[in-house]
């Protein structure tokens, strides 16, 4: 079974500094950015900007999962952010869950505290794609993806973005992001897995993440995957030209 | 100018090749505009994603996006409101939810102790940015309504009257720019015959009267003004809409 590609938009709210509504496989995630404002007292940081990253769920309030999701996205968002050229401000990003896979855990019992990671990585490029529409400065881009790995004749197999049947039935859930150079950021794993399958996963998400722009392209590694090969950095790319594209037109001699 | 465009995002290499030549002029250093950053010693990388611009004769290399929040930059026009006042200070606002720039009671042409402009709150003022941080860092925006060359007015200083409207931060800088900004709505509504008083804040407002103060000349203009960014229309495109106005005004 394929998973569809990602689809995103770029800034969609027009009040907001900077959004992005981003979907795939069935999760679909409006993000806001705004940014600098004002900073509570409280908040403020004299050398650096202060970023406050919200989660909120599809239905009914926060709860323990979405401020475990908030911290590992902040955590990322603050180093990734030029912070300290904007200091004593405050950068706020909201990220809306809209819709779910339908037989997804989270859909189905929305309150019940299951397993986060499947969310992660949607919330991650919904938060890249909103900061590159407030064009706050950034000292990077990066990718997330989910792996699945499953054990199939004693033998652990990888999958990308898996369907919800595949999450349920995966041994273990990984979660990594990579800069556009390669430089892995984010590894959140869960489940019981072998450091040989670890680092299997590890090489091949590092492949979808990292810009190909510059390095060889090794197509076999993907041969048997159940993912289209499409790279996740030449992804954000795309709907960066694709803004730069209709904001530009002025210049083209009618 | 010699304009690449190419699509950048932030922390991508910048080849030498994307800079301007140093051949057309030696000598001179490389400018290094919004949107990039300057990594000692030879490292230039993106901030923000948008369209790499090199300019040959400056020589300068900027990234241009239209989108996001207005950073106050020293010698900035803005139009802002006025918050409060105090004894020497008016607050003003630039952008919302913004700490307030401060503009003081006496920086206004002609003002002294006894004459100076009482502007109340919710008042527009038109002026220009004298500071702002990094220069000097962690501090408030500060703003002046007299030409730091002439030591007059040169149409800073409150507006009355009019509307205010909002645009993209790209379409006031090309308001601004002058004609490389390929945008001449404006001199095609004067030579229709259409009068009006304009002012551009590189904050995103645009303030507009019409003579007399003549609502429909003044809704005309704005909403035009907002019809051009919302389509990025080219010189051609602006023409049919100038022309589509100018009617409707007769």
């Amino acid at each position: 079974m394929t998973v569809s590609a990602p689809n995103a938009r770029l800034t969609t709210l027009h009040r907001a500094d900077g959004s992005a509504t981003y979907s795939h496989g069935g999760y679909s995630i409006l993000g806001s950015v705004n940014g600098p404002i004002e900073v509570t007292r409280r908040d403020e940081l004299p050398e650096e900007a202060a970023v406050e990253v919200i989660v909120r769920p599809s239905v009914g309030v926060g709860s323990p999962k979405e401020r475990h999701l908030e911290s590992i996205i902040h955590s990322l968002l603050r180093s990734v952010i030029l912070t300290r050229k904007l200091p004593r401000s405050l950068i706020q990003i909201v990220l809306q869950v809209m819709t779910l896979p339908e037989e997804s855990e989270e859909s189905m019992s929305p309150t019940a505290s299951t397993c986060s990671l499947p969310l992660l990585p949607h919330l991650l490029q919904t938060a890249l794609l909103a900061l590159l529409s407030s064009a706050l400065p950034l000292s990077m881009t990066f990718s997330s993806i989910l792996v699945a790995l499953s054990s199939r004749d004693h033998q652990d197999v990888p999958t990308f973005s898996p369907t919800p049947q595949g999450i349920r039935s995966a041994t273990s859930l990984h979660v990594f992001t990579f800069s556009q150079r390669g430089r892995c950021l984010i590894s959140e794993s869960s489940g019981t897995f072998s450091f040989n399958a670890y680092v299997e996963a590890y090489k091949v998400a590092e492949k979808m993440c990292t810009d190909p722009v510059g390095q060889d392209q090794d197509e076999d590694i993907m041969v048997g995957l159940d993912e289209p090969a499409h790279n996740l950095t030449s992804f954000v790319r795309s709907k960066v030209a694709e803004k730069v594209e209709s904001e530009q037109r002025w210049r083209r001699n009618s | 100018m010699s304009l690449t465009g190419l699509v950048v995002l932030p922390g991508d290499p910048i080849l030498p090749s994307h800079l301007p030549s140093s051949s057309k002029n030696p000598g001179k250093a490389l400018t290094i505009g919004p949107g990039l950053r300057h990594i000692p010693p030879t490292t230039v990388t993106p901030t923000t994603g948008g369209a790499l611009i090199a300019d040959d004769r400056k020589p300068a290399v900027w990234v241009e996006n239209n989108s996001g929040r207005y950073i106050p930059a020293v010698g900035d026009l803005v139009i802002c409101t006025v918050q409060r006042g105090s004894a020497e200070w008016y607050y003003c606002s630039i952008t919302p939810h913004t700490p307030l720039a401060t503009l003081g009671n006496l920086e206004f042409e002609g003002a002294n102790r006894k004459n100076r402009p009482n502007m109340l709150p919710g008042a527009l003022v038109y002026a220009r940015i004298v500071s702002a941080h990094p220069n000097p860092p962690h501090q408030e925006p500060t703003l002046t309504c007299i030409s730091p060359t002439t030591q007059k007015a040169d149409g800073m200083g409150p507006l009355k009257g009019g509307m205010v409207f909002r645009v993209s931060l790209g379409l006031a800088r090309r308001l601004l720019m002058g004609s490389k900004g390929k945008l001449d709505v404006l001199e095609r509504l004067a030579q229709k015959g259409v009068r009006f008083e304009i002012a551009v804040g590189r904050n995103g407002v645009v303030w507009v009267e019409g003579q007399g103060g003549d609502v429909k000349t003044t809704l005309a203009v704005g909403r035009l003004l907002q019809e051009v960014d919302e389509k990025v229309a080219t010189l051609e495109e602006q023409g049919k809409m100038v022309e589509k106005v100018a009617r409707t005004l007769k």
